[in-house]
Protein backbone atom coordinates (compact mmCIF):
# COMPACT_ATOMS: atom_id res chain seq x y z
CA UNK A 1 0.00 0.00 0.00
CA UNK A 2 1.12 3.42 -0.77
CA UNK A 3 1.79 6.15 1.69
CA UNK A 4 -1.89 7.35 2.83
CA UNK A 5 -2.51 10.73 1.07
CA UNK A 6 -4.70 13.57 2.81
CA UNK A 7 -6.15 16.75 1.63
CA UNK A 8 -5.57 19.32 4.70
CA UNK A 9 -8.10 22.07 4.82
CA UNK A 10 -7.04 25.13 7.06
CA UNK A 11 -9.90 27.02 7.36
CA UNK A 12 -7.94 29.82 8.75
CA UNK A 13 -6.52 30.81 5.25
CA UNK A 14 -9.71 30.73 3.44
CA UNK A 15 -10.84 33.41 2.25
CA UNK A 16 -14.27 31.99 0.46
CA UNK A 17 -13.40 32.38 -3.25
CA UNK A 18 -14.88 28.92 -3.94
CA UNK A 19 -12.22 28.44 -6.67
CA UNK A 20 -12.02 25.05 -5.32
CA UNK A 21 -15.66 24.88 -5.52
CA UNK A 22 -15.47 25.51 -9.30
CA UNK A 23 -12.39 23.50 -9.57
CA UNK A 24 -14.32 20.22 -8.43
CA UNK A 25 -17.49 21.10 -10.85
CA UNK A 26 -15.15 21.78 -13.81
CA UNK A 27 -12.42 18.57 -13.52
CA UNK A 28 -15.13 15.66 -12.17
CA UNK A 29 -17.83 17.27 -15.01
CA UNK A 30 -20.69 17.88 -12.18
CA UNK A 31 -23.48 19.54 -14.08
CA UNK A 32 -25.23 22.64 -13.16
CA UNK A 33 -28.07 23.53 -10.06
CA UNK A 34 -30.75 25.76 -9.36
CA UNK A 35 -29.18 27.62 -6.69
CA UNK A 36 -31.26 27.89 -3.22
CA UNK A 37 -31.66 30.76 -0.92
CA UNK A 38 -29.24 29.88 2.07
CA UNK A 39 -29.22 33.08 3.96
CA UNK A 40 -25.63 33.36 3.50
CA UNK A 41 -23.47 33.85 0.65
CA UNK A 42 -23.28 29.82 0.83
CA UNK A 43 -24.57 28.06 -1.71
CA UNK A 44 -25.81 25.39 -1.69
CA UNK A 45 -26.60 24.97 1.72
CA UNK A 46 -25.64 21.09 1.45
CA UNK A 47 -23.33 18.78 -0.31
CA UNK A 48 -25.58 17.76 -3.37
CA UNK A 49 -25.02 15.14 -6.17
CA UNK A 50 -23.15 17.30 -7.78
CA UNK A 51 -21.05 19.42 -5.10
CA UNK A 52 -18.53 17.60 -3.64
CA UNK A 53 -16.63 20.37 -2.33
CA UNK A 54 -18.52 23.10 -0.92
CA UNK A 55 -17.63 26.51 0.76
CA UNK A 56 -19.57 27.12 4.32
CA UNK A 57 -20.19 30.71 5.02
CA UNK A 58 -20.71 30.87 9.09
CA UNK A 59 -21.42 33.95 10.38
CA UNK A 60 -20.37 34.53 13.68
CA UNK A 61 -22.18 37.53 16.15
CA UNK A 62 -18.90 39.31 17.72
CA UNK A 63 -18.88 40.79 21.82
CA UNK A 64 -18.99 43.99 19.81
CA UNK A 65 -22.01 43.77 17.77
CA UNK A 66 -20.23 43.13 14.52
CA UNK A 67 -20.87 39.70 12.33
CA UNK A 68 -17.16 37.77 11.43
CA UNK A 69 -16.76 35.16 8.69
CA UNK A 70 -16.05 31.41 9.23
CA UNK A 71 -15.22 30.46 6.17
CA UNK A 72 -14.48 26.32 5.49
CA UNK A 73 -14.13 24.50 2.49
CA UNK A 74 -15.50 21.69 3.10
CA UNK A 75 -15.33 17.95 1.90
CA UNK A 76 -15.94 14.21 2.32
CA UNK A 77 -13.65 12.93 5.12
CA UNK A 78 -12.28 9.69 3.19
CA UNK A 79 -12.80 8.53 6.84
CA UNK A 80 -10.38 5.36 7.76
CA UNK A 81 -13.25 4.41 8.98
CA UNK A 82 -15.94 4.98 7.31
CA UNK A 83 -19.58 4.61 7.84
CA UNK A 84 -20.46 4.33 3.89
CA UNK A 85 -17.51 1.60 3.18
CA UNK A 86 -19.07 -0.43 5.86
CA UNK A 87 -23.00 -0.19 4.55
CA UNK A 88 -22.02 -0.71 1.15
CA UNK A 89 -23.13 -4.26 0.06
CA UNK A 90 -22.03 -4.34 -3.11
CA UNK A 91 -18.10 -3.36 -2.92
CA UNK A 92 -19.12 -0.31 -5.18
CA UNK A 93 -17.32 1.83 -2.34
CA UNK A 94 -13.92 1.13 -2.01
CA UNK A 95 -10.69 2.14 -0.30
CA UNK A 96 -7.99 2.56 -2.77
CA UNK A 97 -4.19 2.16 -2.45
CA UNK A 98 -3.75 5.49 -1.12
CA UNK A 99 -6.00 4.97 1.61
CA UNK A 100 -9.07 7.10 -0.08
CA UNK A 101 -12.98 6.16 -0.22
CA UNK A 102 -14.42 5.80 -4.08
CA UNK A 103 -17.48 5.28 -4.94
CA UNK A 104 -17.12 2.90 -8.57
CA UNK A 105 -20.20 3.88 -10.11
CA UNK A 106 -19.91 1.14 -12.64
CA UNK A 107 -20.93 -1.41 -9.05
CA UNK A 108 -23.34 0.61 -7.29
CA UNK A 109 -26.69 -0.18 -7.19
CA UNK A 110 -28.77 2.62 -5.81
CA UNK A 111 -29.33 0.99 -2.50
CA UNK A 112 -28.65 4.07 -0.48
CA UNK A 113 -27.57 2.48 3.19
CA UNK A 114 -24.50 4.69 2.64
CA UNK A 115 -26.13 8.12 2.34
CA UNK A 116 -27.88 6.68 5.46
CA UNK A 117 -24.34 5.37 7.26
CA UNK A 118 -22.43 8.99 6.37
CA UNK A 119 -22.27 11.05 9.73
CA UNK A 120 -21.54 13.59 7.55
CA UNK A 121 -24.36 13.54 5.35
CA UNK A 122 -21.83 13.73 2.73
CA UNK A 123 -23.22 11.14 0.14
CA UNK A 124 -25.94 11.75 -1.81
CA UNK A 125 -28.21 9.44 -4.17
CA UNK A 126 -28.66 11.06 -7.92
CA UNK A 127 -31.71 10.51 -9.11
CA UNK A 128 -31.00 10.53 -13.00
CA UNK A 129 -27.62 7.35 -12.66
CA UNK A 130 -29.66 5.93 -9.69
CA UNK A 131 -26.36 5.57 -7.96
CA UNK A 132 -25.03 7.16 -4.64
CA UNK A 133 -22.29 10.13 -5.61
CA UNK A 134 -19.50 11.75 -3.56
CA UNK A 135 -16.07 13.18 -3.91
CA UNK A 136 -13.62 10.98 -5.53
CA UNK A 137 -10.50 12.71 -4.04
CA UNK A 138 -10.16 13.13 -7.56
CA UNK A 139 -9.36 9.94 -8.13
CA UNK A 140 -8.13 9.74 -11.67
CA UNK A 141 -6.05 12.31 -10.74
CA UNK A 142 -4.24 10.86 -8.04
CA UNK A 143 -3.20 7.92 -10.23
CA UNK A 144 -1.44 9.91 -12.31
CA UNK A 145 0.46 11.88 -9.99
CA UNK A 146 -1.56 15.01 -9.65
CA UNK A 147 -3.11 16.47 -6.31
CA UNK A 148 -7.26 16.84 -6.93
CA UNK A 149 -8.47 19.85 -8.79
CA UNK A 150 -9.45 21.81 -5.09
CA UNK A 151 -5.92 21.70 -3.81
CA UNK A 152 -4.83 22.68 -7.30
CA UNK A 153 -7.00 25.90 -7.29
CA UNK A 154 -6.99 26.85 -3.72
CA UNK A 155 -4.75 30.52 -4.19
CA UNK A 156 -4.41 30.68 -0.33
CA UNK A 157 -3.12 27.18 -0.01
CA UNK A 158 -5.88 27.19 2.37
CA UNK A 159 -6.66 23.35 0.92
CA UNK A 160 -3.14 21.55 1.04
CA UNK A 161 -2.49 17.80 -0.37
CA UNK A 162 0.51 15.68 0.33
CA UNK A 163 1.23 12.89 2.53
CA UNK A 164 -1.24 12.45 5.45
CA UNK A 165 1.97 12.03 7.66
CA UNK A 166 3.46 15.25 6.05
CA UNK A 167 0.49 17.13 6.79
CA UNK A 168 -0.43 16.38 10.42
CA UNK A 169 2.88 17.30 11.32
CA UNK A 170 2.52 20.83 9.71
CA UNK A 171 -1.17 21.43 10.85
CA UNK A 172 0.05 20.20 14.37
CA UNK A 173 2.53 23.60 13.99
CA UNK A 174 0.05 25.49 12.45
CA UNK A 175 -2.59 25.04 15.15
CA UNK A 176 0.23 25.59 18.01
CA UNK A 177 0.91 29.36 15.94
CA UNK A 178 -2.70 30.10 15.55
CA UNK A 179 -3.22 29.74 19.24
CA UNK A 180 -0.30 31.75 20.03
CA UNK A 181 -1.58 34.67 18.18
CA UNK A 182 -4.85 34.29 20.22
CA UNK A 183 -7.35 32.02 18.39
CA UNK A 184 -7.94 30.19 21.71
CA UNK A 185 -10.52 27.86 19.84
CA UNK A 186 -7.93 26.91 17.11
CA UNK A 187 -8.55 23.30 16.77
CA UNK A 188 -7.63 20.06 14.14
CA UNK A 189 -10.89 17.84 13.38
CA UNK A 190 -9.91 14.44 12.41
CA UNK A 191 -6.20 14.78 12.50
CA UNK A 192 -5.47 12.12 15.12
CA UNK A 193 -5.41 8.91 14.07
CA UNK A 194 -5.96 7.46 17.27
CA UNK A 195 -9.49 9.55 17.47
CA UNK A 196 -13.11 8.99 15.84
CA UNK A 197 -13.36 7.23 12.60
CA UNK A 198 -9.58 6.08 12.84
CA UNK A 199 -8.93 10.08 11.51
CA UNK A 200 -9.79 11.33 8.11
CA UNK A 201 -7.72 11.09 5.23
CA UNK A 202 -9.03 14.90 4.41
CA UNK A 203 -9.15 17.22 7.50
CA UNK A 204 -9.76 20.26 9.13
CA UNK A 205 -8.21 23.09 11.32
CA UNK A 206 -11.01 24.98 12.72
CA UNK A 207 -11.33 28.38 14.34
CA UNK A 208 -14.06 27.50 16.30
CA UNK A 209 -15.75 24.42 18.04
CA UNK A 210 -17.29 21.83 15.69
CA UNK A 211 -20.61 21.98 16.12
CA UNK A 212 -20.15 26.05 15.18
CA UNK A 213 -19.73 24.32 11.47
CA UNK A 214 -22.42 22.10 12.08
CA UNK A 215 -19.82 19.27 12.62
CA UNK A 216 -20.77 16.17 14.96
CA UNK A 217 -18.24 16.46 17.94
CA UNK A 218 -17.57 12.94 18.20
CA UNK A 219 -18.65 11.22 14.79
CA UNK A 220 -19.22 7.30 15.14
CA UNK A 221 -19.09 4.27 12.70
CA UNK A 222 -23.10 3.15 12.84
CA UNK A 223 -21.90 -0.42 12.39
CA UNK A 224 -21.05 -0.56 16.01
CA UNK A 225 -24.36 -1.55 16.82
CA UNK A 226 -24.46 -4.29 14.75
CA UNK A 227 -23.66 -7.19 17.30
CA UNK A 228 -25.52 -5.97 20.52
CA UNK A 229 -28.77 -5.08 18.07
CA UNK A 230 -28.52 -8.44 17.03
CA UNK A 231 -28.34 -10.11 19.99
CA UNK A 232 -31.43 -7.82 21.34
CA UNK A 233 -33.45 -9.34 18.19
CA UNK A 234 -32.35 -12.46 19.40
CA UNK A 235 -33.88 -12.19 22.41
CA UNK A 236 -37.16 -10.96 21.26
CA UNK A 237 -37.25 -14.26 19.17
CA UNK A 238 -36.42 -16.24 22.16
CA UNK A 239 -39.26 -14.81 23.40
CA UNK A 240 -42.04 -14.83 20.72
CA UNK A 241 -40.75 -18.49 19.61
CA UNK A 242 -41.19 -19.83 23.40
CA UNK A 243 -44.86 -18.04 23.42
CA UNK A 244 -46.12 -19.63 19.92
CA UNK A 245 -43.96 -23.24 21.28
CA UNK A 246 -46.00 -22.58 24.59
CA UNK A 247 -49.35 -21.98 22.70
CA UNK A 248 -49.21 -24.88 20.40
CA UNK A 249 -48.17 -27.10 23.00
CA UNK A 250 -50.19 -27.01 26.18
CA UNK A 251 -53.23 -26.57 24.35
CA UNK A 252 -52.09 -29.42 22.34
CA UNK A 253 -51.77 -32.12 24.76
CA UNK A 254 -54.82 -31.30 26.57
CA UNK A 255 -56.93 -31.66 23.50
CA UNK A 256 -55.33 -34.52 22.01
CA UNK A 257 -55.91 -36.34 25.05
CA UNK A 258 -59.64 -35.17 25.07
CA UNK A 259 -59.67 -37.28 21.87
CA UNK A 260 -57.32 -40.12 22.50
CA UNK B 1 -27.01 17.90 7.87
CA UNK B 2 -27.28 14.33 7.67
CA UNK B 3 -29.08 12.79 4.65
CA UNK B 4 -31.82 10.41 4.43
CA UNK B 5 -31.58 7.65 2.19
CA UNK B 6 -35.16 7.85 0.53
CA UNK B 7 -36.37 4.58 1.79
CA UNK B 8 -39.82 5.33 1.25
CA UNK B 9 -43.32 3.83 0.38
CA UNK B 10 -41.85 0.69 -1.13
CA UNK B 11 -39.84 -0.01 1.51
CA UNK B 12 -42.60 0.92 4.27
CA UNK B 13 -44.23 -2.01 2.72
CA UNK B 14 -41.47 -4.38 2.22
CA UNK B 15 -40.31 -3.94 6.41
CA UNK B 16 -44.63 -5.12 6.45
CA UNK B 17 -44.38 -7.93 4.29
CA UNK B 18 -41.05 -9.43 5.41
CA UNK B 19 -42.05 -9.12 9.07
CA UNK B 20 -45.37 -11.34 8.10
CA UNK B 21 -43.63 -13.91 5.88
CA UNK B 22 -40.95 -14.07 8.79
CA UNK B 23 -43.73 -14.64 11.61
CA UNK B 24 -45.91 -17.01 9.40
CA UNK B 25 -43.01 -19.05 8.34
CA UNK B 26 -41.92 -19.57 11.99
CA UNK B 27 -44.79 -19.85 13.31
CA UNK B 28 -45.86 -22.27 11.08
CA UNK B 29 -42.61 -24.09 11.84
CA UNK B 30 -43.27 -24.11 15.70
CA UNK B 31 -47.18 -25.39 15.33
CA UNK B 32 -45.47 -28.31 13.12
CA UNK B 33 -42.71 -29.46 15.66
CA UNK B 34 -44.18 -28.42 18.86
CA UNK B 35 -47.83 -28.78 17.63
CA UNK B 36 -50.19 -31.56 17.07
CA UNK B 37 -51.00 -33.37 13.91
CA UNK B 38 -54.61 -31.21 14.20
CA UNK B 39 -52.45 -28.19 13.59
CA UNK B 40 -51.33 -29.26 10.27
CA UNK B 41 -53.21 -26.91 8.62
CA UNK B 42 -51.88 -23.43 10.63
CA UNK B 43 -48.50 -25.02 9.23
CA UNK B 44 -49.80 -25.60 5.61
CA UNK B 45 -51.46 -21.79 6.26
CA UNK B 46 -48.15 -20.13 7.33
CA UNK B 47 -45.61 -22.09 4.64
CA UNK B 48 -47.93 -21.31 1.59
CA UNK B 49 -47.96 -17.74 2.95
CA UNK B 50 -44.54 -16.93 3.56
CA UNK B 51 -44.14 -18.41 -0.09
CA UNK B 52 -45.93 -15.19 -2.04
CA UNK B 53 -44.74 -12.77 0.26
CA UNK B 54 -41.49 -13.56 0.15
CA UNK B 55 -41.63 -13.16 -3.57
CA UNK B 56 -43.45 -9.47 -3.10
CA UNK B 57 -40.33 -8.87 -0.95
CA UNK B 58 -37.84 -9.09 -3.44
CA UNK B 59 -39.49 -7.87 -6.13
CA UNK B 60 -40.00 -4.75 -3.86
CA UNK B 61 -36.21 -4.05 -2.96
CA UNK B 62 -35.68 -4.76 -6.11
CA UNK B 63 -37.48 -2.43 -7.70
CA UNK B 64 -36.67 0.31 -5.20
CA UNK B 65 -33.31 0.08 -6.32
CA UNK B 66 -31.45 3.01 -8.03
CA UNK B 67 -30.43 0.42 -10.94
CA UNK B 68 -32.50 -2.54 -10.20
CA UNK B 69 -30.94 -4.44 -13.01
CA UNK B 70 -28.02 -4.46 -10.68
CA UNK B 71 -29.79 -5.90 -8.13
CA UNK B 72 -27.34 -9.19 -8.55
CA UNK B 73 -24.26 -6.86 -7.70
CA UNK B 74 -25.23 -7.64 -4.13
CA UNK B 75 -24.28 -10.96 -4.24
CA UNK B 76 -20.61 -9.61 -5.09
CA UNK B 77 -19.76 -9.90 -1.66
CA UNK B 78 -20.66 -11.08 1.88
CA UNK B 79 -20.46 -8.48 4.71
CA UNK B 80 -21.37 -10.73 7.80
CA UNK B 81 -21.15 -6.67 9.54
CA UNK B 82 -23.15 -5.49 7.82
CA UNK B 83 -27.49 -5.97 7.87
CA UNK B 84 -27.90 -4.38 4.09
CA UNK B 85 -25.67 -7.16 2.69
CA UNK B 86 -26.69 -9.91 4.92
CA UNK B 87 -29.92 -8.97 4.42
CA UNK B 88 -29.95 -9.90 0.61
CA UNK B 89 -28.57 -13.18 1.49
CA UNK B 90 -30.42 -14.09 3.56
CA UNK B 91 -33.73 -13.01 1.93
CA UNK B 92 -32.54 -15.26 -0.77
CA UNK B 93 -31.87 -18.09 1.27
CA UNK B 94 -35.14 -17.61 3.19
CA UNK B 95 -37.12 -17.50 0.02
CA UNK B 96 -35.43 -21.03 -1.05
CA UNK B 97 -37.04 -22.79 2.30
CA UNK B 98 -39.96 -20.72 1.98
CA UNK B 99 -40.42 -22.80 -1.76
CA UNK B 100 -39.19 -26.43 0.13
CA UNK B 101 -41.51 -25.79 2.87
CA UNK B 102 -44.43 -24.65 0.72
CA UNK B 103 -43.64 -28.05 -1.28
CA UNK B 104 -43.58 -30.25 1.83
CA UNK B 105 -46.51 -28.75 3.39
CA UNK B 106 -48.79 -30.70 0.85
CA UNK B 107 -46.95 -34.13 1.96
CA UNK B 108 -47.53 -36.16 5.25
CA UNK B 109 -45.10 -38.68 4.09
CA UNK B 110 -42.26 -36.43 4.27
CA UNK B 111 -43.30 -34.93 7.46
CA UNK B 112 -40.31 -35.59 8.91
CA UNK B 113 -37.95 -33.56 6.50
CA UNK B 114 -40.82 -30.37 6.76
CA UNK B 115 -40.08 -30.23 10.26
CA UNK B 116 -36.18 -30.27 9.99
CA UNK B 117 -36.14 -27.73 6.96
CA UNK B 118 -38.69 -25.39 8.91
CA UNK B 119 -36.64 -25.57 12.21
CA UNK B 120 -33.63 -24.63 10.00
CA UNK B 121 -35.97 -21.95 8.11
CA UNK B 122 -37.17 -20.47 10.74
CA UNK B 123 -33.99 -19.34 11.68
CA UNK B 124 -33.88 -17.00 8.19
CA UNK B 125 -37.81 -16.06 9.41
CA UNK B 126 -36.85 -14.71 12.50
CA UNK B 127 -33.68 -13.06 10.67
CA UNK B 128 -36.25 -11.62 8.03
CA UNK B 129 -38.58 -10.03 10.48
CA UNK B 130 -36.05 -8.63 12.51
CA UNK B 131 -33.05 -7.50 10.32
CA UNK B 132 -34.68 -4.68 9.19
CA UNK B 133 -35.25 -3.24 12.51
CA UNK B 134 -31.12 -3.42 12.95
CA UNK B 135 -30.47 -2.10 9.39
CA UNK B 136 -32.32 1.08 10.75
CA UNK B 137 -30.49 1.11 13.72
CA UNK B 138 -27.01 0.72 12.13
CA UNK B 139 -27.58 3.99 10.28
CA UNK B 140 -26.23 7.45 11.35
CA UNK B 141 -29.18 8.89 11.40
CA UNK B 142 -31.30 10.38 14.52
CA UNK B 143 -33.98 8.24 16.39
CA UNK B 144 -32.95 5.66 13.92
CA UNK B 145 -29.41 5.11 14.54
CA UNK B 146 -29.91 5.51 18.63
CA UNK B 147 -32.42 2.69 18.73
CA UNK B 148 -31.25 -0.37 20.42
CA UNK B 149 -34.22 -2.23 20.20
CA UNK B 150 -35.39 -1.17 16.83
CA UNK B 151 -34.38 -5.24 15.40
CA UNK B 152 -36.07 -6.46 18.40
CA UNK B 153 -39.46 -4.28 17.91
CA UNK B 154 -39.94 -5.54 14.57
CA UNK B 155 -39.82 -8.79 15.53
CA UNK B 156 -41.98 -9.08 17.84
CA UNK B 157 -44.29 -7.28 15.53
CA UNK B 158 -43.52 -9.49 12.27
CA UNK B 159 -44.44 -12.40 15.18
CA UNK B 160 -48.01 -10.55 15.93
CA UNK B 161 -48.89 -9.96 12.21
CA UNK B 162 -47.96 -13.38 10.63
CA UNK B 163 -49.57 -15.22 13.23
CA UNK B 164 -52.51 -12.56 12.73
CA UNK B 165 -52.22 -13.20 8.80
CA UNK B 166 -52.16 -17.01 9.69
CA UNK B 167 -55.35 -16.65 11.59
CA UNK B 168 -57.33 -14.36 9.23
CA UNK B 169 -56.30 -16.87 6.35
CA UNK B 170 -57.28 -19.71 8.24
CA UNK B 171 -61.22 -17.93 8.86
CA UNK B 172 -61.14 -17.59 5.25
CA UNK B 173 -60.84 -20.70 4.35
CA UNK B 174 -62.77 -22.44 7.12
CA UNK B 175 -60.29 -24.12 8.15
CA UNK B 176 -60.73 -21.97 11.81
CA UNK B 177 -62.22 -24.38 13.63
CA UNK B 178 -61.38 -26.13 16.77
CA UNK B 179 -57.91 -25.39 18.56
CA UNK B 180 -55.70 -24.40 15.59
CA UNK B 181 -57.78 -21.04 15.66
CA UNK B 182 -57.70 -21.20 19.61
CA UNK B 183 -53.83 -21.79 19.27
CA UNK B 184 -52.85 -19.49 17.10
CA UNK B 185 -55.01 -16.78 18.89
CA UNK B 186 -53.01 -17.41 22.12
CA UNK B 187 -49.60 -17.38 20.35
CA UNK B 188 -50.60 -14.44 18.67
CA UNK B 189 -52.27 -12.83 22.30
CA UNK B 190 -48.62 -13.32 23.89
CA UNK B 191 -46.75 -12.20 20.71
CA UNK B 192 -48.63 -8.38 21.30
CA UNK B 193 -47.57 -8.66 24.93
CA UNK B 194 -44.07 -9.00 23.84
CA UNK B 195 -44.49 -6.21 21.91
CA UNK B 196 -45.92 -4.16 23.88
CA UNK B 197 -43.36 -4.66 26.54
CA UNK B 198 -40.36 -4.71 24.13
CA UNK B 199 -41.95 -1.09 22.46
CA UNK B 200 -42.12 0.14 26.43
CA UNK B 201 -38.38 -0.42 27.14
CA UNK B 202 -37.78 1.04 23.32
CA UNK B 203 -39.71 4.22 24.47
CA UNK B 204 -37.93 4.65 27.66
CA UNK B 205 -34.25 3.94 26.60
CA UNK B 206 -34.95 6.23 23.90
CA UNK B 207 -36.22 8.92 25.79
CA UNK B 208 -36.25 12.38 23.88
CA UNK B 209 -34.81 10.61 20.92
CA UNK B 210 -38.36 8.96 19.93
CA UNK B 211 -39.49 12.01 19.54
CA UNK B 212 -40.04 12.34 15.73
CA UNK B 213 -42.42 9.31 16.73
CA UNK B 214 -44.31 10.10 20.13
CA UNK B 215 -44.79 13.97 19.38
CA UNK B 216 -45.30 16.12 16.35
CA UNK B 217 -47.24 15.19 12.97
CA UNK B 218 -46.79 11.02 13.54
CA UNK B 219 -47.61 11.27 16.90
CA UNK B 220 -51.51 10.84 16.43
CA UNK B 221 -50.40 7.68 14.08
CA UNK B 222 -48.13 6.45 16.45
CA UNK B 223 -50.31 6.67 19.59
CA UNK B 224 -53.55 5.84 18.45
CA UNK B 225 -52.88 3.66 15.31
CA UNK B 226 -49.95 1.59 16.53
CA UNK B 227 -50.48 1.50 20.59
CA UNK B 228 -54.34 1.93 20.74
CA UNK B 229 -56.09 0.57 18.13
CA UNK B 230 -52.83 -1.77 16.63
CA UNK B 231 -52.18 -3.04 19.82
CA UNK B 232 -54.00 -2.15 22.94
CA UNK B 233 -57.52 -2.96 21.71
CA UNK B 234 -56.55 -5.99 19.65
CA UNK B 235 -55.24 -7.75 23.11
CA UNK B 236 -58.19 -6.33 24.17
CA UNK B 237 -61.10 -7.79 22.11
CA UNK B 238 -58.89 -10.90 21.78
CA UNK B 239 -58.37 -11.77 25.72
CA UNK B 240 -62.06 -10.56 26.11
CA UNK B 241 -63.90 -12.88 23.23
CA UNK B 242 -61.24 -14.65 21.02
CA UNK B 243 -63.79 -17.28 20.89
CA UNK B 244 -66.14 -15.38 18.53
CA UNK B 245 -64.65 -15.29 15.20
CA UNK B 246 -65.85 -11.86 14.30
CA UNK B 247 -63.91 -10.66 17.42
CA UNK B 248 -60.73 -12.54 16.71
CA UNK B 249 -60.84 -11.92 13.16
CA UNK B 250 -61.32 -7.82 14.12
CA UNK B 251 -58.73 -8.19 15.78
CA UNK B 252 -56.22 -10.12 13.47
CA UNK B 253 -56.88 -6.93 11.27
CA UNK B 254 -55.91 -4.52 13.68
CA UNK B 255 -52.75 -6.21 14.41
CA UNK B 256 -51.70 -5.78 10.50
CA UNK B 257 -52.97 -2.43 10.51
CA UNK B 258 -50.78 -1.49 13.85
CA UNK B 259 -47.62 -3.48 12.30
CA UNK B 260 -47.90 -1.33 9.23
CA UNK B 261 -48.73 1.83 10.83
CA UNK B 262 -45.57 0.67 13.02
CA UNK B 263 -42.81 0.20 9.75
CA UNK B 264 -45.05 3.75 8.51
CA UNK B 265 -44.08 5.93 11.38
CA UNK B 266 -40.53 4.29 11.92
CA UNK B 267 -39.69 5.13 8.07
CA UNK B 268 -41.21 8.21 7.28
CA UNK B 269 -41.37 10.25 10.86
CA UNK B 270 -37.64 11.25 9.78
CA UNK B 271 -37.71 11.12 6.45
CA UNK B 272 -40.63 14.06 5.63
Amino acid sequence: MARTLAMFTDTSLCIGCRACQVACKQWNELGQEVPEWTGTYQNHAHFTDKTFRLVRFIEEPKPQGQMAWLLMSDVCKHCADAGCLNACPTGAIERTAFGTVNINQDVCNGCRYCVSACPFGVVTFNHDTGTAHKCSFCNDRIHNGLGPACAKACPTESIQFGFRDDLVAKATKRVAALQAMGFKEAQLYGADSQGFLGGLNAFFLLLAKPATYNLPDNPQVPQRNVVRDSVFSLGSALLVGLGAIFAFRRRGEGKESDHA
Amino acid sequence: MLKTPGWEWMIVVYFFVGGIAGGAYFTAALADTFGTRRDGTVTRVGYLLALPLVALCGILLIADLGVPTRFMNMLRVFKFWNPMSIGAWGVGIFGLFSVVSAGLSFSERLATLRRGVGLVGMIFGFFLASYTGVLLSTTAQPFWGEARLMGALFLASGASTGMAAVSLVLLLIGGATGEGWRKIRWADRSSMVIELVVLGVFLAALGAAARPITTGHFAPLFWGGLVGAGLLVPLGLDIVAHRVKVVGALSAVLVLVGGFVLRYVVLMSIQS
